[in-house]
């Protein structure tokens, strides 16, 4: 039974990302006072790549060709450990937060490769602007999500989760809030938005994600494209599971189970609003005031790691 | 039966450069030192493995032979860095055999074939001594027998400055290890190691931190501590390949096996100082092991870097067990020291294969510079895609060997959260922070070091004319990649045997469960995995192969890549404090000032190190011994002057003392 | 437990953290407005904790204070500083000496070591820990922003917020703020806003600049 629901969510999780970055870009669209494309756009453009050719260049090795799929496999794994319905994952009693982040290590590391793997300046641009980032985001993503684990006593997802849950929401405590700071920031840089990338420029001066898989089309591209939106939703899902987690069936009554995935749509909405209000509010940074921005993110981990021994 | 297959393994070793010297006038025996060996090394893994993994002891007495006790004993700590030189060493001697052949004369690979198996004996002895006598000797012998192998390389000016300043400091290292030996003779004359152990409980707190501190700055200098790192950057780059991957994958582990015997087989472990000393040491070593590595593209100089990196990643690991244990967490500082451990065999599994494949480019491109390199992966595809094992394996990618040892790091380091006291319950979690950007680095390291010299289109005429290199090679690195991923996915095999081996060091009695439950975890994540690469690549595409977009213009060549300065200038900008660079721009004018012919742009990093701490600290030993040598006069009288001086002062000492 | 009774321990409870928030905000803010809204809401934080200690206590006087301190600081000085920057048309820049991550990491720095400080004597005074490293910090942190920020407003806000910490360490030590000291207090701030508005318009009009190290040309 559990196992059941833990493979539904999982699943859940994979099929609803490119919605959830419909649902972002038709927000975006309506504050920049623009009607903006329907919400289930990233589904037809998913399938209209699939149908498409795959245009291999004639430098690139079968890294290239492997890339993609080792990215969209390693990030959908990274998707059966966080909790979304119920405070219980597929692989979240043993999996954690260390394999999660490692996880998506994977998947960003092959793509950098791939990117390279093209022969064009465009893809060691976009490779070298992602090592930066995520060689600063590391520390404070591991930090932030070691200090909450240090609260719960246990370093699975659904332990952090299930303690949230089981402590009610009047319990604000500063490392929560620190460690919230923290992961928003770090979110931004690890999902690739402004301000620190912008995923809709055209401009390659600008791009760090974009660049990076300017070579690929038909197939690999929709499972790329897939694979970064799976990202943002499960990062999305991890804070929600976090910091709000309450909504969550931790019973299996039928009202438990019929208010989770309301109260789970409920908070990616707003999430997913939030984001969308961010990008359409700021500037991107440049490229060398990021280390800043990941900065301030670590200072504030730091902070959070340090509160859990000094508010004890 | 073991015992005689350790007896013989060892004869085997010594003999095998005589067979050598025999066998090197005729032509159809003269593969079979080598093949020997490989034989040798396999007979060590079951032996070294025995001892491991069953727990049996083999111990051998040498006293009769020799004027002093020399005595060789293989407990479970000296199967297991037994079993890291056995199984490192194969392969590699695997890989020389082709090698060899084809990179040297027949005079040199007499030499190469002599000296090898007498370097793989002297680190055995290193490892398996339990008298003081028996290990100096063999600590001396590996220091003499790996420079005698670099020099079989060339012995140009530069080379002979490098292998000089290398002995220097091993020689430094040898006397500190040995002034700590020495500590111990009022309390355990004899200087074998169960007297030292025995003797250390007498012991008052001040000389077993002498102790300690003198066994630190000792196998911390063989280790390439920093500052006592120069001189691996300058001796690994500058040997044979094979030798190379000996050097930074086995020979850095005795330095660590001497710093574990001695600090928590024979001392026990003590006050929490220790602990932050070597956690400082580790987090320092370790960041700037990898930003180092980061501006090199020499690729032997970068792994040589890299090592000093994971070095710092192991001390960590024994910090965190020295605190751990400091503080009254003794079931954590036995994990802890499960993961130092673990991290040592996983390196020499992971850096072998990379200095291999270094070897094997070095062959096919003529060329260590990855500059010059590109686009090698679609022509030498084994040695890529081994190489790209190597390098996710180090990076500490999950389903790979390093990740286990990174994942039981950080979770003792988490576990350090719950101690009472409060500086170690922050410090140690944001060690966690200080191993994760090391981690970030290191990532940024080898996608520049994979990319730019794999991937892409070849950037000289040599690259573009790569051939994959010799079926040996091939099998060598493969066995080595192979071994990664199999601890990677189950890494309970060799976790097991190490958590017996650390809690009978730490006399502890078992493991927190929560301690090694990665050790479940990764096979079923495995298995998901796999599954989604098949299901997905199942999936029929139509594929066409076409030219890269270059923005309309004709064509483009290796040169318009991003090079691996370009790479990894974004971070270099980042850390510009730690560099210290030494840029020139050099312009020639044809016409000035707007026709310039010729710009050369120079950028030198200096090692700081050298400035600041190694130029004054020789400058004073010199200018001290040179006012020393003012009282060699030459004068006769003078001299019977000190005579006439000492017995003086030695009647009045007799008389007040 | 009434709901009133819960929401006044509870802010009482979590303010000194509220209180860090403001000040790392204020740490990485870059433009001077966004700081006089966060100094703003740390006056807010401090007078929902006087109204806490008003509700449990029942005295008028901390009542007073409370409403006080929510006219003069969080409504009143806002705006006059707000009202000079307008009239000023200077730019918004904070003019930082030192980038954002780094202010961050030196304010977190700050808080760390006002904890280390307090701790011995919060253990033997038996008060609250949380709270009196909040105003040790709050000190230093107004310290910090009038030695790092170049602007001649940021030296008031500065100054402001150093006064917050006073006032906050005489909430954590008494638990209740005399309306005597509380008054003359507000007096001394307000008189130095008005003649620090002042100035920055003779500064302004002699000079045509307000940063504060450029006035380094004036020695002899």
């Amino acid at each position: 039974m559990n196992l059941a629901i833990n493979l539904i969510q999982a699943l859940l999780l994979i099929a609803i990302a490119p919605l959830v970055s419909g649902v972002i870009a038709r927000m975006k669209a309506r504050i920049q006072n623009r009607h903006g494309a329907s919400l289930w756009r990233p589904y037809a453009d998913l399938l209209k790549l699939f149908r498409k050719q795959d245009l291999i260049p004639n430098t690139a090795s079968v890294l290239f060709r492997f890339a993609p799929t080792i990215l969209f496999a390693a990030t959908a794994a990274a998707a059966a450990f966080v909790p979304m319905l119920h405070p219980a994952a597929l692989f979240g009693v043993s999996g954690d937060i260390i394999l999660l982040v490692y996880l998506l290590a994977i998947g960003r590391f092959f793509l950098m490769l791939g990117a390279m793997d093209g022969g064009s300046s465009f893809g060691g641009l976009g490779a070298s602007r992602e090592a930066l980032v995520s060689a600063l985001a590391e520390a404070p993503l591991l930090l932030a999500l070691i200090s909450v684990a240090i609260l719960s006593h246990t370093v699975s997802l659904s332990g952090i989760v299930l303690t949230t849950v089981q402590q009610g929401p009047l319990h604000l405590s500063a490392v929560y809030a620190f460690a919230l700071g923290a992961l928003v920031l770090i979110a931004i840089a690890e999902t690739g938005r402004i301000p620190v990338d912008n995923p809709s420029t055209h401009l390659e001066l600008t791009m760090i994600h974009e660049a990076m898989v300017l070579e690929y089309s038909g197939p690999s591209l929709a499972l790329i494209e897939w694979a970064s939106a799976i990202k943002l939703t499960l990062i999305m899902a991890m804070l929600a599971g976090i910091f709000a987690p309450w909504g969550m069936a931790t019973s299996a009554s039928i009202a438990a189970l019929l208010l989770a995935p309301l109260a789970l749509i409920f908070k990616l909405t707003v999430l997913a609003v939030s984001i969308a209000v961010i990008e359409s509010s700021i500037a991107k940074l440049r490229i060398y005031l990021i280390p800043d921005f990941l900065g301030m993110a670590s200072a504030l981990a730091i902070l959070a790691v340090a509160f859990t021994a000094l508010m004890r | 039966m073991m015992q005689i297959a350790f007896n013989s393994f060892l004869a085997a070793l010594l003999m095998i450069p005589a067979i050598t010297l025999l066998c090197r006038r005729d032509s159809r025996v003269r593969a079979l030192p080598s093949w020997l060996l490989l034989l040798t090394l396999l007979a060590g893994t079951i032996v070294a493995g025995f001892s491991f993994w069953r727990g049996g002891r083999l111990a051998l007495d040498l006293s009769w032979v020799t004027p002093f006790p020399f005595a060789l004993t293989v407990d479970r700590l000296s199967a297991f860095f037994l079993l890291l030189i056995c199984v490192v060493g194969a392969p590699v001697v695997l890989f020389s055999t082709a090698y060899v052949e084809r990179h040297y004369s027949p005079t040199k690979a007499d030499w190469l074939w002599v000296l090898l198996p007498l370097f793989l004996l002297s680190m055995v002895l290193v490892v398996i001594a339990s008298t003081a006598f028996a290990f100096l000797f063999g600590w001396e012998l590996m220091t003499l027998f790996s420079a005698a192998l670099i020099l079989i390389d060339g012995d140009s000016e530069r080379r002979r400055h490098n292998i000089f300043i290398y002995l220097m400091m091993m020689h430094a290292s040898a006397a500190a290890v040995i002034a700590s030996f020495f500590l111990f003779l009022p309390n355990a004359s004899t200087l074998d190691f169960t007297s030292m152990r025995a003797a250390v409980a007498a012991m008052p707190m001040g000389l077993r931190s002498a102790i300690f501190l003198m066994s630190f700055v000792g196998f911390g200098t063989k280790a390439g501590i920093v500052p006592f790192h120069l001189w691996l950057p300058k001796a690994h780059p500058i040997a044979p390949s094979p030798v190379s991957a000996l050097m930074s994958a086995v020979m850095l582990k005795t330095a660590i096996y001497g710093f574990v015997r001695f600090t928590f087989d024979f001392l026990g472990g003590g006050p929490a100082w220790w602990g932050y000393l070597v956690l400082l040491a580790g987090a320092v070593t370790g960041l700037l092991g990898i930003l180092y590595a980061l501006t090199e593209h020499d690729m032997k100089r970068l792994l040589a870097y890299s090592s000093v990196e994971n070095i710092g990643i192991i001390y960590l690991g024994l910090g965190a067990a020295l605190v751990l244990m400091a503080n009254n967490s003794p079931a954590w500082a036995t994990a802890a020291l499960v993961a130092a451990l673990l991290h040592a065999l996983n390196h020499s599994l992971f850096k072998s294969l990379l200095f291999l494949g270094a070897g094997a480019i070095s062959e096919a491109t003529h060329t260590v510079d990855i500059e010059f390199m590109g686009g090698l992966l679609k022509r030498m595809k084994i040695t890529g895609i081994v190489f790209l094992i190597g390098c996710c394996s180090i990076i500490g990618l999950p389903l790979l060997n390093g990740f286990v040892s990174e994942w039981v790091i950080l979770r003792a380091f988490i576990a350090g959260s719950e101690l009472t006291s409060l500086s170690c319950a922050i410090l140690l979690p944001l060690m966690a922070g200080v191993l994760a950007l090391i981690g970030g680095i290191a990532v940024a390291v080898f996608a520049k070091l994979y990319g730019v010299a794999f991937l892409g289109r070849p950037r000289s005429l040599q690259a573009e004319e790569a051939t994959e290199v010799a079926t040996a090679m091939q099998v060598a690195m493969a066995l080595l990649a192979a071994s990664c991923v199999i601890i990677g996915i189950l890494p309970g095999i060799v976790l097991n045997p190490l958590t017996a081996l650390a809690s009978d060091l730490m006399h502890t009695a078992a493991l927190p469960e929560a301690a090694l439950s990665i050790a479940h975890t990764l096979p079923w994540v495995a298995v998901c995995i796999a599954v989604l690469i098949i299901v997905i690549a199942g999936f029929r595409r139509i594929t066409r192969i076409t030219a890269t977009w270059a923005c309309g213009l004709p064509a483009l060549n290796g040169r318009m890549q991003y090079s691996s300065a370009a790479f990894s200038k974004p971070l270099r900008t980042v850390f510009s404090r730690v560099y210290e660079a030494d840029r020139t721009v050099d312009v020639h004018y044809a016409q000035q000032p707007y026709f310039a012919k010729s710009i050369t742009y120079r950028s030198v990093r200096t090692t700081s190190f050298e400035k600041s701490l190694y130029r004054p600290a020789v400058d004073m030993i010199v200018s001290l011994a040179t006012r020393l040598r003012k009282l060699q006069t030459g004068n006769m009288q003078v001299y019977l002057l000190y005579i006439f001086l000492a017995l003086v002062a030695l009647l009045l000492w007799m008389r007040f003392a | 437990m009434g709901l009133i009774e819960l929401a006044a321990a509870k802010a009482l409870a979590s303010s000194a953290v509220f209180l860090f928030i403001t000040l790392l905000m204020m740490a990485s803010a870059k433009r001077i407005s966004t700081c006089i809204v966060l100094f703003s809401i740390q006056s807010a934080i401090m007078a929902a904790e006087i109204l806490a200690i008003a509700y449990a206590s029942k005295s008028i006087e901390a009542y007073a204070v409370a409403s006080l301190v929510i006219t003069v600081k969080v409504i009143a000085i806002p705006w006059l500083l707000f009202r000079i920057i307008k009239s000023l048309k200077a730019s918004q820049d904070v003019a930082a000496s030192t980038t954002g991550a780094q202010s961050v990491f030196i304010m977190a720095g700050l808080i760390l070591l006002s904890f280390f400080a307090v701790a011995p004597y919060a253990k033997t005074l038996r008060l609250d820990e949380d709270l009196l490293a909040a105003a040790i910090a709050l000190l230093l942190a107004g310290a910090f922003l009038m030695i790092s920020r170049k602007k001649a407003l940021m030296q008031v806000i500065g100054l402001l917020v150093l006064e917050n910490g006073i006032f906050v360490a005489v909430l954590a030590t008494t638990y209740s703020m005399p309306l005597v000291i509380e008054i003359g207090i507000f007096f001394d701030l307000l008189m130095g806003v008005f003649l620090m508005g002042l100035f920055v318009f003779r500064i302004r009009d002699t000079f045509e600049h307000l940063d504060v190290s450029k006035l380094r040309r004036l020695r002899g």
